[in-house]
């Protein structure tokens, strides 16, 4: 397969790693992943196959790439797509393992969508969706908890999501204001100190 | 009828199919790089702009694509797909799959292309004292964030005693067990379905 100019790699390859992909294995590999986590799972089947199975990178690489998909904007999973794809072929390569995770999927949820705006007020149907929808705002409410833990010690982080929970829920501040606000307040409280003590 | 009802309190400006088009795919490109933690926080905004600003969903309809982008397999940040699809069905359904294409790519592409740079320059940014301070305090608002998303949905899907009960139980569910959300779902739906939980 020919190669394109020389892709950025994070990391020089370490022993042991299959030769970089190709776009099209690249993009065979996201399908793979995609059709494989059908049932859930994204994360693990991403870093089962690409680390595991295709062994195009490294569990550190792909730990990093975690890692930054996690720190900008986007989901992460598509964040990560973006990363692997990137990690081998830039710009392109990032498109076209979007492209791989993301086709199949999304035409799936497009016909369900447009099934759904078809029959959404047919009564039987509207009355099992007012059961469904109970449980996935169940999931919603979930997800905050979920995340509580990492700052349950830390009184600013309380204070500064406390704030912003009052912000929004109460006095309705949309979120662009919110974060162009509370953000770079929040960065520059937990701005590094050169000090070897980091504030907790 | 009740849709009527819905339509005739929501009343966005009026403007050409071109210009919503328009607006549709710059509201989602404005987003992008907002969406800090993963694409959940911005569903609270979704709600807002979909239901309250350009009325083209109800608050049921917002609830059930939601839990339609929840249980079908993939990034739930698909969601955008379905909320430019209901932008738009009322012109038809290529009408609504033009838009849902349109806006996906639009929730997409500002962030995957911040995310590219990102990757090559990474070696740059690991220690930069802007990616820690960045990490740090961007934490705390996601918590935040992610509790107004959740009470917001909480209220927009449920209108009785019965579904607030269902919500909370399934909340429990999902952080004290592994079990799949589908399996909730299912078992919610059909209590919907029997009449107990109502909207």
């Amino acid at each position: 397969m020919p190669a394109s100019a020389p892709p950025p790699h994070p990391n020089p390859p370490a022993v042991g790693l299959a030769p970089p992909p190709g776009l099209r294995q690249l993009f065979v590999g996201m399908l793979q992943v995609a059709l494989s986590s059908f049932g859930g799972g994204l994360s693990a089947w991403s870093q089962r196959i690409v680390v595991e199975q295709c062994r195009w990178m490294s569990d550190q690489d792909f730990l990093t790439g975690l890692t930054v998909a996690r720190l900008f904007p986007g989901p992460n999973q598509i964040n990560m797509a973006v990363y692997i794809g990137a990690s081998f072929h830039g710009l392109v390569g990032a498109l076209v393992a979007l492209a791989g995770m993301l086709v199949m999927p999304f035409t799936l949820l497009m016909l369900l969508g447009l099934v759904y705006f078809q029959v959404h007020e047919i009564p039987a149907v509207d009355r099992v969706l007012a059961g469904v929808v109970a449980a996935a705002a169940g999931m919603a409410l979930s997800m905050g908890f979920k995340i509580l833990h990492t700052y349950w010690r830390d009184r600013v982080a309380l204070l500064l999501a406390a704030l912003t929970f009052v912000a929004m829920a109460v006095f309705h501040v949309r979120l662009i204001p919110m974060v162009l606000v509370a953000g770079p307040l929040a960065m520059i409280w937990y701005w590094p100190r050169s000090s070897p003590q980091e504030p907790s | 009828m009740s849709s009527l009802l819905v339509l005739l309190a929501c009343t966005p400006p009026p403007t050409t199919q071109l210009g919503d088009f328009l607006q549709l795919i710059w509201t989602f490109l404005s987003l992008s790089l907002f969406s800090l933690g993963g694409g959940n926080t911005l569903l609270a905004e979704y709600h807002h702009i979909s239901v309250e600003q350009f009325c083209w969903l109800t608050d049921s309809q917002f609830s059930d694509i939601y839990a339609l982008a929840e249980a079908a397999p993939g990034p739930s940040s698909m969601i955008v797909g379905l909320l430019g699809m209901g932008a738009a069905w009322k012109e038809g359904p290529w009408a609504a799959l033009v838009s849902a294409y349109a806006a996906e790519l639009a929730i997409l592409i500002p962030s995957t292309l911040l995310m590219v740079v990102a990757c090559l320059s990474w070696k740059r940014l690991e220690h930069s004292p802007w990616r820690v301070a960045f990490e740090r305090g961007l934490g705390p608002i996601t918590l935040g964030i992610l509790f107004v998303v959740g009470i917001k949905i909480l209220n927009t899907a449920n209108h009785g005693v019965p579904g607030y009960l269902v919500s909370i139980v399934v909340c429990l569910l999902m952080l004290r067990t592994r079990l799949s959300p589908l399996w909730f779902m299912g078992v919610a739906g059909l209590l919907g379905g029997l009449g107990i939980i109502n909207r």
